[in-house]
């Protein structure tokens, strides 16, 4: 084994090519890290001019009625993993009002200097492994076996099982060390950067970049095999880019596509909100009815009536607009549940779910996010009302306590993350076996 | 020796039927064939990498069984694509790991030595070694192994006359040593200089066996014309 480690080392990190492309690799690796670490650090800063604003605006505050209608922001942030996928999250930078109004809006901002963020596809740590590190080991695949004339010379030195198996070995000992190297090389000097990660971050990174190897040795496992299918001609150059086509873009586009006409099946969102303004309108429309029927009710009697149907909101239309929004949003779930299911299926589907939940900013991200705006939205409306309509008017009291108004979303790996594991292992042992099986057949022939 | 009873191959239009020979210790055996299709085949099934139809083929009485490489024997196949050997790896790079496989490098070195090898090629790739070189190195690494039989597909075609004469001093040294040898190929005139026993096969069938010796009191052109034309 030590043999083919030596010559298997020899032949991937002799070659002039392959050097460039490794090189090309980290280089570009490490240059989007950098990036994600100055945007990490940007949000920081703007994090702090966004917690300053919103203190200096409640204290412009004279009523509670303006603190409602205007109410608080509430910042999305990322886990600090997310520098890693700032191009692979489904979510980008978002944040929400909380205020007495019945819509809930989670917008993103293209104002400013956010204009100039978004880079587009596959620009972030995640993206180059997963575009260049895939076409890298499907190319090196290829070329691990050389040809049928060469299998037959050195099969007369040893047993075509060994040579096969101990070459595969050996040449994904050192480019699985070489990108394990490179993620966790990164990752400490994240670290070094001042970037703090804690212990489940640490797990949930070690855990990506597990399936990242993984999935880079199906790439390499499948370029043999493809080598073996197209008996090692030279068209297989036509072949090699096809099949990288439909893994890596054509299957997670179509898997999009998929969930997207999943989500169809969900009520429009503004339907939900019509739905909530109906029944919010409907309680209105019994106050101005009130009001038509004792137009000359002293103003006493009014607040009074004010504070009972403020009570009666809270108690009805309140919680069954919240009851909306939460089925709304479990229905949303269903959907998530039925995207990941079927993410799980292949590789590179699973590696753009995974990548997602990675970054903090995916799919279970979102509703983590949206759960803890109806729970905060639900305090909110409490206290605004309370306040409002019982409370001392003279001094206005913040609803926001420390940092409640910063959502911070965590890093998780998909529930389905083992599952998707053993798959990506299933398919890379297929193929081992398959092209073991056929080129068993094409150098001895029957 | 190279014993071969009755062998019988079929495939496509190739066929050959109860091909019988025997090569002994110290004996040179070209078998002619007009197509390099033919001889490719026949090294294949001798080699054990294709099946045969029915027949024998023994080394030194091992015989060979179905698709399996036999230990007992050398092949040396007709190289001539260097691509097909390009592991991306330097010369010396790749004898160091055929020797960790149990080659003898000792006996590496004294076929490049009887080639007059520069041990500047050991640094050079594959791919960039001159076609003469390549050949030597390959023939330097299937002789390392040095068995009691050897046998041949057409290897010095399309070769310069230098690298010939290179390669009929080892051929002669392996006879010298009592290594029973069988050359497959459709050159007449080498036969006739380098074989012990020459064989015509045609139309699938060995139709003639003579003495290289003998060959040459025999009109040379006539036995092409009529066997391997």
């Amino acid at each position: 084994m030590l043999a083919f480690l030596r010559f298997e080392r020899r032949r991937l990190f002799g070659e002039k090519k392959n050097l460039i492309f490794l090189g090309f690799i980290s280089l570009f690796s490490a240059y989007f890290v950098w990036s994600g670490l100055n945007e990490q650090r940007q949000f920081q800063a703007e994090k702090k001019i966004f917690i300053n604003f919103e203190k200096e605006k409640f204290s412009q505050f004279v009523t509670y009625a303006q603190y409602g209608g205007f109410g608080f922001r509430l910042l999305y942030e990322a886990s600090p993993l997310n520098l890693f996928f700032v191009n692979s999250s489904v979510l980008q930078d978002v944040e929400s009002n909380i205020d007495g109004l019945e819509t809930i809006k989670v917008e993103s901002s293209f104002k400013g200097n956010k204009l100039f963020l978004k880079r587009g596809y596959f620009k972030d740590f995640a993206g180059i492994p997963f575009i260049f590190g895939s076409l890298f080991m499907l190319y090196l695949g290829h070329l691990a076996l050389v040809s049928p004339a060469y299998l037959r010379f050195m099969t007369g030195r040893m047993a075509l099982k060994k040579y096969y198996a101990l070459t595969t070995a050996a040449r994904l000992f050192w480019l699985d060390l070489f990108f394990v190297s490179l993620g966790l090389g990164l990752f400490f000097l994240v670290q070094l950067g001042g970037v703090a990660f804690s212990g489940s971050e640490k797990k949930i990174f070690l855990s990506y970049l597990l399936f990242l190897v993984l999935l880079l040795n199906f790439f390499y496992l499948l370029g043999q095999l493809t080598s073996v299918l197209v008996r090692f001609r030279k068209v297989f150059f036509l072949w090699f880019f096809i099949i990288w086509f439909i893994c890596i873009f054509l299957l997670p586009e179509s898997n999009r596509i998929s969930v997207f006409n999943k989500s169809r099946v969900l009520e429009s969102a503004e339907k939900v909100n019509l739905e909530k303004f109906r029944t919010l309108m409907a309680l209105e429309k019994k106050f101005r009815d009130y009001l038509k029927v004792n137009p000359a009710a002293p103003l006493d009697q009014i607040r009074q009536m004010q504070k009972k149907f403020a009570v009666q909101f809270i108690n009805n239309s309140f919680l069954l607009n919240t009851g909306l929004e939460t089925k709304y949003l479990r229905d949303v779930e269903k959907v998530i549940a039925s995207h990941e299911r079927q993410s799980v299926l292949f590789p590179t589907t699973f590696y753009h779910f995974l990548s997602g939940e990675a970054s903090g900013k995916g799919y279970y991200g979102y509703l983590d996010f949206m759960d803890y705006i109806i729970g905060l939205r639900n305090r909110f409306m409490q206290f605004y009302l309370k306040n409002r309509y019982e409370g001392n008017e003279a001094t206005v009291e913040s609803f926001v306590k420390n940092d409640e108004n910063i959502f911070r979303s965590r890093s998780r790996l998909p529930k389905t993350f083992w599952f998707g594991l053993l798959v990506t292992v299933f398919y890379g042992a297929v193929f081992l076996v398959l092209a073991y099986w056929l080129l068993r057949r094409q150098v001895f022939q029957p | 020796m190279i014993a071969i009873k009755n062998l019988t191959l079929e495939k496509g239009d190739f066929y050959l039927s109860g091909l019988s020979l025997e090569v002994a210790e110290g004996e040179i055996y070209f078998l002619l064939n007009r197509l390099d299709q033919d001889n490719d085949f026949l090294f294949r099934t001798l080699s054990g990498f294709q099946a045969a139809g029915s027949g024998e083929i023994s080394y030194d009485g091992n015989r060979l069984l179905g698709a399996e490489h036999p230990q007992t024997a050398v092949f040396i196949d007709r190289v001539n694509d260097r691509a097909d050997f390009d592991t991306e790896a330097r010369l010396g790079q790749w004898f160091d790991f055929l020797c960790a496989q149990g080659l003898g490098r000792e006996n590496i070195y004294k076929t490049l030595l009887v080639g007059n090898f520069h041990e500047r090629q050991l640094k050079k790739m594959v791919r960039d070694l001159a076609p003469e070189t390549f050949k030597l190195a390959y023939l330097a690494v299937c002789l390392a192994a040095d068995s009691a039989n050897v046998v041949i597909n057409d290897f010095i075609k399309g070769a310069e006359k230098s690298f010939e004469l290179k390669f009929n001093k080892l051929l002669l040294q392996k006879k010298a040593g009592g290594r029973s040898i069988l050359f497959l190929g459709n050159d007449i005139f080498y036969a006739s200089e380098i074989a012990d026993r020459v064989g015509f096969i045609k139309n699938g069938r060995l139709m003639f066996e003579a003495a290289a010796a003998d060959l040459k009191d025999m009109d040379i052109k006539d036995l092409y014309l009529k066997f391997l034309n």
